[in-house]
């Protein structure tokens, strides 16, 4: 409370800049909302640019999935014997590249590898992945760290070793949290995917910046409902797969 | 039992504490091969500690503990000490998550390979195994059911297929029954007592009842703070005995002599 107070005073308010044809824009925008843009050759555009913000969308979180869950399952920690003197460097270590993973947001990660790469699909994909990696891992070692501890001693004291322990005990308990997250993060990663136009990939974001410089709002509305409704199904599909999952 | 064969279990002069609280002082004894041994005795007076002593799950403070001639301090979990003992716990200690085939596989991945114990979760290595011990126990039919859904008295079922799939030479049973009405009770113990036997496996488990204590145990092992206060074939454990082991007053400290056989 008393750092949210501080970071209020700390904020420079500055002066008002009120951009003074504001008010007509915003008018402008409200009513393109009667009606949207639902002619059949936008509507086309509208979902073809649908379809390549998922594709990267889904492209980068994969990536992340498969770069955060190894380094997740070493932060955990549940891989490695307690008596082990590498425990907590690795343990250290991995936690800092994550942190330092998530520590850069995915435009600034854009803007360093179109720097490094060019503007390409891949630039766009990777600075997608790297910073929800890092979020990715850390949530996953959370998971696996919280889970129930009897029935491990158990699978331990049959003759598991770590790695199987992990697959039997850790991995299958944590699963339906660990792919709910995983949902909710291509969740984001479809807003980030669709502001990424910028770098060059084509989607949604990409066709409302077009329409925007025409002021044609209608469009805008038309492709927003799209992106929401991208979104609402992708969080009726990670209900679905997390409820088959606890059933 | 003969006496010229060779005791499975083999405890000289173990002692075990947790801080400042001690949990067995200075325990010795000798079980044979085949045998069934009730450990009867209040809360806190190191029935437990035993079992996981034996399990390998804790390390005693002094003392030695051999299973089938091996020293424990001396086994690496896992694989060896896999084929010696095994624990069943009061709380099943199942994976929920999984299905029951798989639960009652991990009795072998002390056993299998890292590469098989994972094609495993996918298409179930030695199925028949696992099915024949789950028939045993009559849930062969519930083999594919996720585990959360099964009863309390069918996940012990399970607990106990899971530990006779790894088939150790000596099975632990720590309150096996403590969570369960008294007639799946007796169900539960006449299984782990008929499936142990019948397998040529030594059974040690803690128990109260003085009734199930007598019809499924050979021998009884009074435990009182940390000592054995008594070790009897079953049949001369009277209830006056084990009210003696329960009740607070009847022993003076002065008393408490272990009795080693």
């Amino acid at each position: 409370m008393g750092a949210f107070l501080w970071s209020l005073t700390s904020v420079n308010w500055g002066g008002p800049i009120i951009h003074t044809g504001g008010g007509w824009s915003a008018i402008q925008f409200l009513t393109a909302l009667f009606p949207p843009d639902f002619s059949p050759d936008f509507l086309a555009i509208a979902f073809k640019a649908t379809w390549q913000t998922v594709t990267y969308a889904v492209a980068g979180i994969t990536l992340a999935v498969a770069i955060g869950l190894p380094l997740g399952i070493i932060a955990s920690g549940t891989i490695l014997k307690e008596s082990s003197p590498w425990r907590t460097p690795l343990i250290a270590s991995t936690r800092l590249l994550l942190g330092a993973l998530r520590a850069v947001h995915e435009l600034v990660w854009a803007v360093l590898l179109v720097a490094a790469i060019g503007l390409s699909p891949m630039a766009a994909i990777i600075a997608l992945a790297l910073p929800y990696a890092g979020i990715l891992g850390r949530i996953y070692a959370e998971l696996l760290q919280d889970v129930r501890q009897q029935p491990l001693q158990a699978l331990r004291a049959a003759g598991a070793s770590p790695l199987r322990v992990l697959l039997y005990g850790y991995i299958q308990m944590a699963l339906p949290d660990m792919l709910g997250y995983s949902f909710y993060r291509l969740e984001c990663g479809i807003r980030a995917a669709a502001i990424m136009s910028f770098v060059g990939i084509p989607g949604l974001g990409f066709q409302i910046q077009l329409s925007m410089h025409d002021l044609l709002f209608s469009q805008v509305w038309t492709l927003l409902m799209f992106l929401v409704a991208l979104i609402v199904l992708v969080d009726l599909w990670s209900t679905r797969v997390r409820r088959s999952l606890l059933a | 039992m003969s006496a010229i064969r060779e005791p499975i279990v083999v405890a000289e002069g173990i002692s075990k504490s947790y801080g400042q609280v001690t949990a067995l002082t200075s325990l010795s004894l000798r079980i044979q091969p085949g045998e069934r041994v009730a450990l009867a005795g209040p809360s806190g007076s190191g029935k437990t500690t035993l079992l996981y002593l034996l399990a390998g799950i804790l390390q005693p403070d002094d003392g030695q503990l051999y299973i089938d001639n091996r020293s424990l301090s001396h086994l690496q979990p896992g694989r060896e000490l896999s084929k010696l003992v095994g624990i069943i716990h009061q709380q099943y200690d199942l994976v929920p998550h999984l299905p029951v085939i798989h639960n009652v596989l991990a009795g072998r991945l002390g056993q299998w390979s890292l590469f098989r114990s994972l094609i495993s979760l996918v298409w179930p290595q030695e199925r028949q195994v696992a099915l024949s011990e789950l028939a045993k126990l009559g849930i062969a039919d519930k083999a594919q059911e996720r585990t959360s859904h099964l009863s309390g008295g069918e996940q012990q079922r399970v607990a106990i297929a899971r530990v006779m799939v790894q088939s150790p030479s000596v099975v632990l049973a720590d309150e096996p029954v403590a969570s369960l009405d008294p007639a799946r009770a007796e169900e539960i113990l006449r299984l782990l007592t008929e499936l142990t036997t019948s397998a040529g496996k030594t059974l040690i488990t803690s128990l109260h009842s003085p009734y199930l204590i007598h019809k499924y145990c050979s021998r009884v092992i009074g435990l009182r703070q940390g000592q054995i206060v008594f070790d009897l074939p079953a049949s001369d454990v009277t209830e006056a005995v084990l009210d003696c082991l329960y009740n607070l007053n009847e022993y003076p400290d002065e008393e408490l002599v272990p009795e080693v056989s």
